[in-house]
Order: C-alpha cells, then sequence, then structure tokens
C-alpha cells in the first residue's frame, strides 16, 4: 500500500473512530442536564449555560482529530 | 494533494478557504509581508468593531438609541457572564475578554456573509494562525498575572504538591507533578486556538463543498436537497460562530481567573 493510500486511510478511519467519544460523552452531558432540569426548573439557566460550555469542551476532541485528519490529507 | 480534481467545481467552490495576494511585497528574510485576502479581512473586522464602540461612545445619551443600547448589552454581557468568576483582581480583563468575544464573533459572522469570488472573501477564523494568535495572547497573560501575583517560586510552587511531605517522596512526585502540569499549561493555547479553528473551517467546508457538489451536478435531484442543507448548516454556523466565541472568551476567562487566584 503506498502512502497516498495509506494517508488517506488513515485520516478516514481516523476521524470515523474519533467523534464516538466525543458523541457518546456529548450524549451523557445532555443527559445529564435534561435529567437536572426536569428535577429544578428553576435552575435551568445555569445548567443551561454548563452544558453548553460541557459541549464546547468535549466538541473539541473530535476537532483535533479533525485537524490531524486535514493535515494528513492537504500537508503531506 | 490527493486526486486529479484540478477542474472540479467543487474545488472551486472551495476558493473561499484561499489565502490570495492582494498586494505582494517581497520578502524580508524569512516574513512575508504582502496584502493577502487574510490581513484585508481581519482589518476589516478589527475595524468594525473598533468603529462601533467608537462611534457609540462619542455621544453616549441619558436615553439610549438602538446602537448605544446594544453596546450596553454587550458591556453588560462581557461583565456578567463573561468574567463573573474573576473577581476583584481581575477587573481590568473585562475589556481584554468582552474584545475577544466581539472580535471573534464579528469575524465568524461577516465570514458567513455570501460575497462574490471577486472579493476574494476569506474569513480570518479559518486560519489557524490568526487564531494561535488570539490564543497565545491569552497565554501570556495568564503566566504574567501568575507570575505576577504569586512571584516566580510561588507561582511553581503552585503546581506541585502541597508542603509536608517526606522528601525521598516528595522529589519524584513533585517532578511528575510538574512536568504533567507544564504539558497541561502549554496545551491550554493549542486547545483554544484548535477548537476555534476547527469548529470555524469544519462549518465553512461542509457548505462549500455542498455548493461545489450543486454546481458540479447540475441535475434536480441533487440541488433540492443540497440547498436545503447549505439553509440547515448556514443556521447551525451562525450558532456555531456565537458559541464558540462564547466559549473561546469563557475559557479565557477561566484560565486568567486560575493564574490569579493560583493555588487557592
Amino acid at each position: 500500500m503506498d502512502a497516498e493510500a495509506a494517508k488517506l486511510l488513515a485520516a478516514g478511519i481516523g476521524l470515523g473512530v474519533a467523534t464516538i467519544g466525543p458523541g457518546v460523552g456529548i450524549g451523557l452531558l445532555t443527559k445529564g442536564a435534561c435529567e437536572g432540569i426536569a428535577r429544578q426548573p428553576e435552575a435551568s439557566g445555569d445548567i443551561r449555560t454548563a452544558m453548553i460550555i460541557g459541549a464546547g469542551m468535549t466538541e473539541a476532541l473530535a476537532l483535533y482529530a479533525f485537524v490531524i485528519a486535514i493535515i494528513l490529507v492537504f500537508v503531506a | 494533494m490527493a486526486g486529479e480534481a484540478g477542474s472540479s467545481k467543487v474545488v472551486e467552490a472551495l476558493h473561499e478557504l484561499n489565502v490570495q495576494n492582494v498586494i505582494s511585497i517581497p520578502k524580508l528574510g524569512p516574513i512575508d509581508f504582502s496584502i493577502t485576502n487574510a490581513v484585508i479581512y481581519l482589518w476589516f473586522g478589527a475595524a468594525v468593531v473598533f468603529l462601533f464602540f467608537f462611534i457609540v461612545s462619542r455621544r453616549l445619551r441619558k436615553e439610549p438609541g438602538a446602537m448605544q443600547t446594544f453596546a450596553e448589552i454587550l458591556l453588560g454581557f462581557g461583565r456578567g457572564h463573561l468574567t463573573g468568576q474573576i473577581g476583584e483582581k481581575g477587573k481590568k480583563f473585562y475589556y481584554l475578554i468582552l474584545t475577544i468575544f466581539v472580535f471573534v464573533l464579528t469575524t465568524n459572522l461577516i465570514g458567513l456573509i455570501p460575497k462574490p469570488e471577486l472579493l476574494k472573501p476569506y474569513t480570518p477564523t479559518t486560519n489557524i494562525n490568526v487564531t494561535f494568535g488570539i490564543a497565545v495572547v491569552v497565554f501570556i497573560v495568564t503566566q504574567f498575572q501568575g507570575v505576577k501575583n504569586h512571584g516566580a517560586r510561588g507561582y511553581v510552587r503552585s503546581w506541585l504538591l502541597p508542603p509536608g511531605i517526606p522528601k525521598a517522596l516528595a522529589v519524584p512526585l513533585n517532578g511528575i507533578f510538574f512536568i504533567v502540569h507544564l504539558v497541561g499549561e502549554l496545551f491550554r493555547p493549542l486547545s483554544l486556538s484548535v477548537r476555534l479553528f476547527g469548529n470555524t473551517i469544519a462549518g465553512h467546508l461542509v457548505i462549500l463543498v455542498m455548493a461545489g457538489l450543486i454546481l458540479q451536478f447540475a441535475s434536480a435531484i441533487v440541488i433540492v436537497p443540497a440547498a436545503l442543507f447549505i439553509v440547515v448548516m448556514m443556521a447551525f454556523e451562525i450558532f456555531v460562530a456565537f458559541l464558540q466565541a462564547y466559549i473561546f472568551s469563557l475559557l479565557s476567562t477561566v484560565y486568567i481567573e486560575s493564574a490569579i487566584y493560583a493555588g487557592h
């Protein structure tokens, strides 16, 4: 398998696998947020803020893999 | 690069991600000072932000008009939500954090407006150098504040174990703690910049590739679902623009606050 094919394969498979973790993470995050809001609707503002921050941080993990995939495909 | 897609419409549609020279200036040593479209749109975003606040501040009225109300909302947001955690010592950073928020938001929103290829459109935040530049500023501010508030020894000591552990155990453990914390500290500006860069460029790439597909296969079966998808993605991109600006500035606040009050 030549280097070009290996790079493209690595980019594709790597990015696909890397989205599993943050996907599960954001799902759990939203679950916790929904349960929190259901228990105490007065706190929904704070819970929403915490959820948005958490989602931003976990989504960044998938983005690291995206950047590596872009580097693999376009920059050698 | 992979593939023979030189004449493909999809590649043509990605022109918004290319940095092109507008005024070429020959290199001075290793640095190329040419004015590229990235530079022009960066200046344009900065000029829009500056002019908005400047014009509003020239004539402040007790019964605010629309622009002044908007500026007051932004300032209240900056002081309340963005820097709520920072406390007394960090008050001087209200304006840095708010500037970061408004600048990132403005350049992202301007970049989302479709512009003809003649204007060589470019969103500065799709360039890792721009986002890394902002993150480096935040990093320098955090380290400087940490050293200034605790002294160099105290700041490094806040990275280690609390005192009162026998020497034989403490030295290797402190070494490990120091290295782990140092790596984590160096990773923060990197993660800030990559988060903003990745979110912005991923959204733009999806929209542009979809547009390129519409141009490539000019048939009704492709155009209708692709156009709907682009509309939805544009809405999502606007939401992501706000969210990422908010997260960038909020995390900058958290990092600066953790450096000011290091060791709690």
